[in-house]
């Protein structure tokens, strides 16, 4: 961790305490303004308003006790955030705005994954290096773009530790529902690579977006004689899926995706209706790890709710961002704040980051488990095992 | 495999019977003023958030949410039909581009007042669970069923057993022999609007508890049920009704030999033939130079 900066979820503990006092520790010597990609509006709101949740809580932080530290100054850290609504012509855009006109060093954020790789490309011409933090197509890190770094686990990784749940389990022949695009039929593929030949597919459907009636699957999967369906699909599809396999007296295991792991997807069912479903998590915000304690309690005093991984890994890119300035000794040159992300080692809320030689970062995945009081246990990696109320 | 057929049966019946009611209050429409009213899909979303905000905001009670989101869309779709549609009376393509606004207009109207995001309406019977052997299903599939069946007994005693339903035919038949005997047709082209809006109304209100209300509800109802008035034949109302439900029949059984994206393909392709072989409708009247 670099000594001039307070780093990633120590951060948090200052803050806290700082937060008592009636001003900063000391005033800033200039401002560094980060650059912020996201869906503020439309359909995929609630989820980019996690990711500036936590951005604005690594600000909050940062700027409490003192500003960032780089090359002997403190900054007082700013965003300049640009609605992009998960549309790929609004997110050029705002990238073009943000390199020619605000002139930001670095930019962080991006919800959706064809809008990353619409981004990708106005990040190399302008050498101001991008960030994503919830995008999880594979591809996007196969360009060999030096500017595009991605700080979340991507569709294999996360699919590799599902894969070996199933595995483990024995659960085939196994079912599929998935969105009808590249995320769905992407993560498909994905999954039937990493399972091993003993695991065979029972059935395989596809739904468009907006689609709500799943009884066609249903009738197939029970069809199938397949023991487990894997949703892969958003939190609202995926809840209405659920309730209409229970409805239908489906008895299957259910395996579902990190929308599915939070209380908000709790709020649309209910217990007995997720109990023993298990899902993909990049961040099990009740965890008894002191990272991930310290940012989930600051989460919630903040916000007034439990915090979620996009925040998580947002969070940890403000500090990232600012690590490697602090390390470059720049909060300008771009090409040189780029090399220091490259090489850069550290310890964030999500766990340890550091970026391969493609850029991507391989932060830890857990599988949680549904419990029958709607709390959720974390069965996978067995180093991070809780019970249930743990995950 | 006679299961999962039995299955698909009973889903398409409860799906095919919400296509019904969007048909048959476009065919009414179209049978009555040569009206062909794309917007009618936003009448049926309108129902289903209409239906929401009575439950939770009003009522808290089903069927009485039901008949209050079926009176305020027959009002709406009276005023549509006065303020837009009496206007546009002698072009219908002025109406089909009059009908596609309608359904922006509303549709950013919905956004703006309940926002975006999906709606639930968590009801006794979308979570109480009817069993069948080996298969179940909630109990609001039987209610779908069973209000349908109802509704379009109602329609067919009013439209063969009361003055007004009998005045309702003569307009469809001839409008000016209508108004040459004494029938009000201004009146009548109301009460079709009103009649074909509380259809629209009850559909959405009661799938919306069944899956979520959101902005575009209606769209896929729609597509189907203008299929099935082609199916069934332009301004017939019997037609509608086997239309709809033939329609979601075979879209739910097919799935169980192609794959489920191919759904829509298949019930796109059965109007593609019947528009080629018989444009004319299983219960429509074949008319000089149609082919």
């Amino acid at each position: 961790m670099s000594a001039s900066h307070c780093g990633l979820y120590r951060c948090l503990l200052a803050a806290a305490v700082a937060a008592g006092l009636a001003a900063s520790a000391h005033a800033a010597d200039g401002t560094v303004t980060l650059g912020i990609v996201t869906a503020q509006t439309g359909p995929l709101a609630a989820p980019g308003k996690f990711q500036m949740n936590g951005f604005q809580l690594a600000v909050d932080a940062i700027n409490k006790v003192g500003g960032a530290k780089i090359a002997g100054k403190s900054y007082e850290v700013k965003l300049k955030v640009y609605d992009t609504r998960c549309n790929a012509a609004e997110g050029a855009s705002a990238m073009q705005r943000l390199a020619t006109i605000d002139k930001t060093p670095v930019v962080l954020g991006e919800l959706c994954s064809p809008v990353a790789a619409a981004e990708a490309p106005i990040a190399s011409d302008f050498d101001m290096p991008l960030i994503i933090t919830v995008p999880t197509a594979p591809n996007l890190t196969e360009q060999g773009n030096p500017y595009f770094f991605r700080i979340n686990a991507e569709n294999n990784q996360l699919t590799k530790a599902l894969a070996e749940y199933v595995a483990a389990r024995n659960l085939s022949p196994l079912a599929f529902i998935a969105w009808n695009n590249d995320a769905g039929r992407g993560g498909v593929n994905g999954m039937r690579a990493e399972l091993p030949k003993s695991i065979t597919p029972g059935y395989v459907g596809y739904f468009n977006v907006g689609e709500v009636d799943f009884s066609s699957h249903v009738a197939n999967i029970r069809n199938s004689g397949a023991k487990a369906v894997m949703l892969l699909m958003d939190e609202e599809p995926g809840a209405l899926a659920i309730k209409q396999i229970r409805d239908a007296g489906l008895n299957v295991d259910l395996i579902g995706t990190l929308a599915m792991g939070s209380n908000r997807f709790l709020d649309r069912l209910n217990a007995k209706y997720l109990s023993g479903m298990a899902q993909y998590n990049a961040f099990p915000p009740n965890l008894p790890t002191p990272r991930i304690k310290a940012f989930n309690d600051a989460y919630k005093a903040r916000f007034g709710e439990e915090s979620h991984g996009f925040a998580a890994q947002s969070y940890d890119a403000v500090n990232v961002a600012l690590e490697a300035m602090a390390k470059a000794g720049t909060v300008t040159d771009g090409k040189k704040i780029r090399d220091a992300l490259a090489g850069l080692s550290t310890e964030g809320v999500i766990g340890a980051i550091k970026f391969d030689a493609k850029n991507q970062a391989s932060p830890p995945v857990y599988i949680t488990q549904w419990c029958d009081n709607g709390t959720r246990s974390v069965v996978f990696p067995e180093a991070y095992r809780a019970d249930c109320g743990g995950g | 495999m006679l299961t999962a057929l039995i299955e698909q049966v009973i889903n398409g019946t409860m799906i095919g019977a919400i296509y019904v009611l969007v048909a048959l209050g476009m065919v009414l429409i179209f049978g009555v003023m040569q009206v062909l009213n794309l917007a009618h899909g936003v009448l049926f979303m309108l129902g289903g958030y209409l239906c929401h905000f009575a439950f939770f905001k009003l009522t808290g009670s089903y069927p009485a949410s039901i008949a209050l989101a079926m009176l305020v869309l027959a009002v709406l779709a009276m005023a549509l039909e006065r303020a837009v549609f009496r206007p546009l009376r002698d072009s219908m393509q002025m109406q089909i581009v009059a009908s596609l606004g309608l359904i922006l207009v509303l549709q950013n109207s919905v956004v703006a007042i309940w926002g975006p995001n999906a709606l639930q309406m968590r009801i006794p019977t979308a979570e109480a669970i009817v069993r069948l052997g080996p298969l179940s299903f909630t109990q609001q599939h039987v209610i779908i069923i069973g209000a349908v069946a109802a509704t379009v007994t109602l329609l067919y005693l009013f439209l063969t057993r009361s003055r007004l339903g009998t005045a309702m035919r003569a307009t469809s038949q001839n409008a000016d022999a209508a108004r040459v005997v004494g029938i009000d047709t201004n009146r009548i082209f109301l009460l079709t609007f009103a009649i074909a809006g509380a259809l629209a109304a009850l559909g959405g209100a009661l799938l919306g508890p069944l899956f979520l209300i959101f902005p575009q509800m209606g769209d896929l109802p729609l597509l189907k049920a203008l299929t099935a008035i082609v199916l069934g034949g332009m301004g017939s109302v019997p037609g509608a009704v086997i239309g709809g439900l033939a329609i979601g029949i075979v879209e739910s059984v097919s799935t169980l030999f192609i794959p489920t994206d191919f759904r829509d393909t298949v019930v796109f392709g059965l109007l593609i033939l019947t528009l080629l072989i018989r444009p004319w409708g299983l219960f429509g009247v074949r008319v000089r130079g149609e082919a």
